[in-house]
């Protein structure tokens, strides 16, 4: 599988991906230095007794969106290059088994939002020391804010990676990755179930982790519905 | 019992009810180039695409090295190297980097993409991006690709499209050295007769989703269509001396069907004894587009 992962890795030598990656968290950031340049007074009241706390959350409405739309353009690139060098049908015609190749295409993607996520975390402890917020980082609560997001979004991310390799057009999965990101907007105010809601760690038991685990067993689901379906279909 | 490289029975593809491929029974022996022909949309993509484990067959079984490809899909497409339609290629990598994303597929050393390129004549283009060669470079890039793991079955499906005449005489010489330098076996299909013609020892034609012809190439040119035409001085008795019910007398020349070189040696002593000159006696071959123009009843626009 790590082999796997390797050869993606090779084959987007030179590709847009990582500029994505780093650009998601810079522009969750830069926006978030934005807002507290803008209203600094304002919001340093808001949150006086925690400053740090209320850096966090205050990103945490910007990071879904771009979490979600970036999830879906990172999945259209991984399964675009395939796509657009016509070598799903050279490498299925590998000794090379269909699952593992959709395996490797989910847990690159995974990996790659980690990464955006770790960027964030490093963005906003940086955002906070140039505030001035003092050094009292709070940091289990950002080590939360930062990866849960993504575990509750691997639903997303199990869907994208199957939608962007088994419809050729890109543009139908990038158009799904917009109503899901304009959805998510509206996520906190979903009932409990509903996998946008997640994205936000909201829940009427107010436990982080119950949105977390939630994502992570639904995310496995559509992992495993979407690979049964692509090891099933002809490849064109 | 002889060894089929490829055997399929009875296989079919549905397509929205409609059958691409028919009641397929390939039989493709080791050690041959099987020419698969067959005019564009008759099924040879469709047809391959199983035989590569891509497309599912609707019914019908395919064995390749003996074994049942649904079973041992992973052992036997070691052993197979393929080009389906057009190459594959990541345009923003060189050719020896594209070779290297297959190559740790695949797991072999990496000596081999120098040995391929090579074969492919492609070695000083090695550290170019592919996305600036010519279209009969990375066909030949796409054969590299191919033979990368060593095969000993190659399949490749329609190599020669879209090339030149002199990038398909590079592919025609390289698909010919083939078996006997490296020991393949290789299935490639054509829509051209022209082209299969100068390749294949077997061929198998295709029209419509169904194997309409099955042999190999010297067997049809030698027992149903060469013959031999005698000129004479005087056709016209000699037709009768020979008096075979095939003979025919075609613009002052006698023909009869193919025949051993002994029976030619026998006929042309019965001619002479009886007092006839002969000035020439030839061998006439139909061209394989006649040929074939017969088999299919001028159906197959080939
Ligand atoms: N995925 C598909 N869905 C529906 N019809 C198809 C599909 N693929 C191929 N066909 C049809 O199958 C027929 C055979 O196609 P193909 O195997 O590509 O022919 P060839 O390679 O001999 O030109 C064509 O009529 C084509 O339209
Ligand atoms: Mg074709």
């Amino acid at each position: 599988m790590i082999r796997f992962l390797l050869i993606d890795t090779l084959k987007m030598k030179k590709k847009w991906v990582w500029f994505l990656v780093f650009l998601g968290p810079a522009g969750v950031v830069g926006l978030e230095a934005f807002n507290f340049l803008l209203r600094y007074e304002w919001l340093t009241k808001q949150y006086q007794d925690d400053l740090w706390g209320g850096l966090i959350d205050e990103s945490r409405l910007l990071a879904v969106p771009a979490l979600m739309m970036g999830l879906a353009i990172v999945a259209s690139i991984l399964a675009g290059i395939e796509h657009q060098t016509n070598s799903w049908k050279q490498v299925l015609a590998l000794p090379v088994s269909k699952c593992s190749v959709f395996t490797a295409k989910f847990m690159l993607l995974t990996f790659l939002l980690f990464i955006s996520c770790t960027c964030l975390g490093i963005g906003l402890i940086c955002l906070g020391m140039a505030l001035d917020f003092g050094t009292k980082i709070p940091f289990e609560y950002l080590l939360k804010i930062s990866y849960y997001p993504l575990l509750a979004a691997l639903p997303f991310a199990a869907l994208h990676t199957w939608l962007s390799i088994v419809v050729k057009n890109q543009a139908i999965a990038l158009t799904c990755g917009i109503v899901g990101t304009i959805l998510s907007l509206y996520g906190v105010i979903m009932p409990d179930w509903v996998p946008y809601k997640w994205l936000f760690l909201e829940n009427s038991w107010g436990k982080f982790e119950y949105s977390a685990t939630a994502g992570v067993l639904t995310g496995l689901l559509v992992y495993l519905v979407g690979l049964l379906d692509f090891s099933r279909r002809d490849v064109l | 019992m002889e060894k089929f490289m490829i055997q399929t029975k009875g296989l079919t593809k549905t397509f929205k009810k409609k059958k691409v491929v028919e009641n397929l029974d390939l039989q493709i022996k080791e050690g041959e180039i099987y020419g698969f022909l067959g005019p564009n949309g008759a099924g040879k993509s469709t047809t391959i695409r199983m035989l590569l484990g891509l497309a599912r067959p609707s019914s019908g079984t395919i064995e390749m090295f003996g074994k049942n490809l649904q079973d041992n899909k992973s052992f036997i497409l070691k052993k197979t190297g393929s080009l389906v339609e057009s190459p594959s290629y990541y345009g923003h990598l060189t050719a020896y980097e594209n070779l290297e994303v297959l190559r740790r597929l695949l797991e072999i050393p990496k000596s081999r993409i120098d040995e391929v390129l090579s074969i492919v004549r492609l070695n000083r283009e090695a550290k170019r991006p592919v996305k600036g060669f010519s279209l009969g470079m990375k066909q030949r890039l796409g054969i590299a690709a191919a033979m990368l793991g060593n095969p000993e079955l190659l399949i490749l499906d329609e190599p020669t499209n879209g090339l030149d005449p002199s990038g398909i005489h590079e592919i025609r010489e390289l698909i010919r050295s083939l078996p006997k330098e490296h020991g393949t076996t290789v299935l490639v299909s054509s829509h051209l007769l022209s082209e299969i013609d100068l390749m294949a020892t077997q061929l198998g034609i295709i029209a419509k989703g169904q194997l309409v012809f099955q042999n190999s190439i010297e067997e049809i040119r030698k027992k149903s269509m060469s013959r031999i035409g005698f000129h004479v001085n005087n056709p016209v008795e000699v037709k009768t001396l020979i008096n075979s019910s095939h003979a025919v007398n075609e613009e002052g020349i006698v023909y009869v069907d193919y025949l051993a070189d002994a029976k030619v040696a026998a006929m042309i002593d019965v001619i002479v004894s009886h007092k006839y000159e002969i000035y020439r006696v030839q061998e006439e071959k139909k061209s394989l587009e006649e040929i074939f123009l017969t088999i299919t009843n001028g159906e197959a626009s080939l």
